[in-house]
């Protein structure tokens, strides 16, 4: 996850909030209406009630907002929204959740979220509002038209150490980002590189494409935070573990000095910093997309949908010359790539709960998230359908001459939430990515400087009384 | 009826300066009521996820500070930056605003000119420095620099290129304050001691020792007191380029504190360091304004 951190100017300017109160129009039918009507159900059951919605700047918000006032005229509830930058959101978001006031009825969040929130019971299961026949047309919303992978990312039984695809759906997802490999199909070809199908082989292609063709053979994110180990690296290792080490073992203690761990872990970082970019310690998944969007870099281990922006020619020098494949696997021959979604969830404090189901039943409705794709370019989608509407066809169908539906499709079939439950995700990534800085500048050895972040997240567990 | 007029005006005069106040008052509880907060999170494990866990620590986080590695090497850097920060800064502003005191033709030009970098909010500053400063490669400060035959420099990826960075660019943001005060400060110094240690003949080093830099103290005292206190509590700068990195290189008492309250919610944790930090800058003004107040009275006799 992470991918859209801050997104864009939201980063910049930091502080910056936008508080949009959209007033409601005046009355006119339209036939966008007449299609959300087929679903038999009382869209005006909560008419009259208000909410308040948590939003994080995103293409999916962007899509949102225009159509918001449709929804108010179908159902006679009126919504106002604050739009944050996604630290500033997740900041304020915490502190609404934990407080439990309220401000924010529906809101952004997506798998390794949930397990913070869900622990504490700030956030509604969503399973009693879509088994209502009076709140859900569930032949008309068509809950099995998600991709199952996606779906059973929100679900979690509340365990920590496991339990994700089990229990209660926390969020429903508007988007499906998973961790490929892109890598200069170009360069590649004129040099004779293999595309690369382990971890070793991938430093090697690395390697040679800083040799040849005087480019960074590899860029990554690199920032001394949780961002960093959350896309290609946390894919790469689970992978070469053939999906059987995790950062945290069975019972909850941390692994990342497990000799398999260690190994990746130093070919990883030996790559980065004979083949990558100088100021890979200080890139942002913004920078690493740039950089290789630029041609500064001949291979990216990260988000599948970095793609729109390396296939679009204004903003990329090297649309067309792109290639996609899965990231390096391990002896057993299968990736395990990790996966996020953006979903939209309900807080427990909401005080108009129909009303706020209506909402994320009408936003994360096929049409609803047909037009965000359509119209406002909210990758990947996470319907199907919508996956396979002619019109996304048309918009994706030609990345990388056609081996980037194939290779995000390939992925998908096994992609997972590649993180281990539990309520300190966050803390835990942000020590394993600032591990990986130790090794990076020399400071100690891999095994080192694993064996203390290891050690360190345990203390944090211990002291939140996640682990005895 | 003229005594009653008389004790009424005397109750409004006596309720006047409590009138006058009360804006004051209420700034005051605005400021103290967060204080207090934070002063009374900081006694607690308050942490915003586990709720259930909430209780008195006492001193406990104050203890636990010690034996936090991270701690101690922020508390270092959070020193030692600032004074090395005050020092460049000052010392550099000391220079233009001698130079810009001068009678040089264009000076009011360069004065307006100065002024530029104040009305940058210092997140845009720094971001506009990160982009500058990118890779070895690509870079366009890297580039600048090849045609002067130096470089290329790593300015984030590396750990003193980042704090030499972090310095460069709060330097760049901070100089045309200081050179403000202190050009300020030299247009108001008395013309009579310059004419007398001209008649007498003394070089123009012997009078910046002699005469201008002891008349220019109190200024000199201040400048370093205002930047002392901003260096020692630099955040936007480290935040909108290093996040406290690589290798934790860049983090100061401010980051520490910030990522334990709003990136991992220890609001417990996070005040405690952020108390340490205030009483640090509590201390440090204190004691320069202590030699301010000395060399204001000292110049005035």
């Amino acid at each position: 996850m992470g991918t859209r951190r801050g997104w864009l100017i939201g980063t910049l300017v930091g502080m910056l909030a936008l508080l949009g109160v959209v007033a409601s129009l005046p009355a006119q039918d339209d036939s966008a209406l007449a299609y959300y009507r087929q679903a038999k159900i009382n869209w005006r059951l909560a008419a009259g009630q208000s909410l308040t919605i948590g939003l994080n700047k995103h293409p999916f918000t962007e899509s949102l907002l225009p159509a918001i006032p449709e929804f108010e005229r179908l159902t006679g509830i009126k919504v106002e929204y604050l739009i944050l930058p996604e630290q500033e959101y997740f900041s304020k978001l915490v502190a609404d959740l934990s407080q439990q006031r309220g401000e924010f009825t529906v809101i952004m969040t997506g798998p390794m979220r949930n397990w913070q929130y869900a622990t504490p019971g700030w956030i509604m299961p969503l399973d009693e509002f879509i088994n209502d026949p009076k709140l859900t047309d569930r032949g008309w919303y068509r809950l099995d038209d998600f991709y199952p992978g996606l779906i059973a990312a929100n679900r979690w039984n509340g365990k920590v150490g496991g339990g994700v695809g089990e229990g209660p759906l926390y969020s429903v997802p508007v988007l499906a980002e998973s961790y490929i490999l892109a890598y200069r199909k170009d360069i590649f070809d004129q040099h004779k590189i293999k595309v690369p199908t382990t971890i070793e082989e991938m430093a090697e292609a690395a390697r040679l494409v800083k040799k040849n063709a005087g480019i960074d053979g590899i860029v990554a994110r690199g920032t001394p935070a949780v961002p960093t180990v959350a896309t290609g690296f946390i894919s790469g290792i689970k992978s070469y573990t053939d999906g059987k080490w995790n950062e945290v073992d069975d019972k909850l203690n941390t692994t990342f000095h497990d000799p398999r761990s260690v190994k990746f872990t130093q070919t990883w970082v030996d790559m980065v910093r004979a083949s990558g970019p100088s100021n890979w310690a200080n890139m942002t998944w913004y920078d690493a997309m740039e950089a290789f969007a630029a041609g500064q870099a001949g291979m990216i281990a990260d988000a599948d949908f970095f793609a729109a922006t390396y296939e679009d020619p204004k903003k990329s020098k090297i649309a067309g010359k792109v290639g996609y494949a899965l990231i390096p696997a391990g002896p057993g021959g299968k990736t395990y790539a990790g996966l996020w979604t953006w979903g939209l969830g309900m807080s427990k404090a909401t005080k108009n709960k129909d009303a706020a189901w209506l909402f994320i039943q009408w936003a994360t409705s096929p049409r609803t998230l047909l037009n965000a794709t359509v119209e406002h370019r909210n990758y990947n989608p996470s319907r199907v359908s919508v996956m396979n509407d002619l019109r996304v066809q048309k918009l994706m169908g030609g990345w990388g001459g056609g081996s980037y539906v194939k290779t995000q499709q390939e992925n998908l079939k096994t992609a997972r939430v590649a993180w281990v439950p539990q309520p300190e995700r966050t803390r835990l990534g942000d020590i394993w990515a600032r591990s990986l800085h130790e090794i990076y500048f020399n400071r100690a050895s891999a095994a080192d400087a694993l064996k203390k972040a290891s050690a360190e997240v345990d203390k944090v567990l211990q002291e939140a009384g996640i682990k005895k | 009826m003229p005594a009653v007029t008389a004790r009424g005006r005397r109750r409004q005069n006596a309720l006047l300066p409590y009138l006058l106040l009360a804006p004051a008052f209420a700034l005051l509880v605005g400021m103290l009521y967060p204080f207090g907060l934070g002063l009374y999170y900081s006694l607690t494990n308050y942490w915003l996820q586990y709720p259930h866990l909430f209780r008195f620590v006492w001193l406990g986080n104050y203890v636990a500070l010690v034996t936090e590695p991270l701690f101690v090497y922020a508390l270092e850097f959070t020193v030692g930056y600032a004074l090395v920060a005050v020092l460049v800064q000052v010392g550099l502003g000391l220079a233009i605003a001698l130079f810009l005191h001068a009678r040089i033709p264009g000076r009011s030009v360069v004065r307006a000119l100065m002024l530029m970098p104040l009305m940058m909010p210092p997140v845009i500053t720094a971001l506009m420095w990160k982009i500058m400063m990118a890779s070895t490669t690509a870079g366009i400060l890297n580039y600048a620099l090849s045609f002067l035959g130096l470089g290329p420099i790593n300015w984030l990826g590396s750990i003193r290129g980042a704090m030499a960075s972090i310095l460069i660019i709060d330097t760049w943001g901070n100089l045309p304050f200081v050179s403000l005060i202190l050009l300020g400060g030299l247009q108001s110094l008395p013309g009579e001691p310059y004419e007398a240690a001209r008649v007498d003949g003394a070089t123009p080093r012997a009078i910046l020792r002699h005469i201008t830099l002891p008349l220019l103290s109190p200024f000199i005292v201040l400048a370093i007191t205002f930047r002392m206190m901003d260096a020692l509590r630099i955040f936007d700068v480290i935040y909108a380029t290093t996040v406290g990195g690589p290798a934790d290189a860049t983090t100061n008492l401010h980051m520490l504190a910030f990522q334990y309250s709003f990136q991992w919610y220890q609001m417990g944790k996070g005040m405690a360091h952020a108390v340490v930090l205030l009483a640090l800058v509590v201390v440090a003004s204190a004691v320069l304004l202590r030699f301010w107040n000395r060399a204001a009275t000292h110049t005035a006799a």
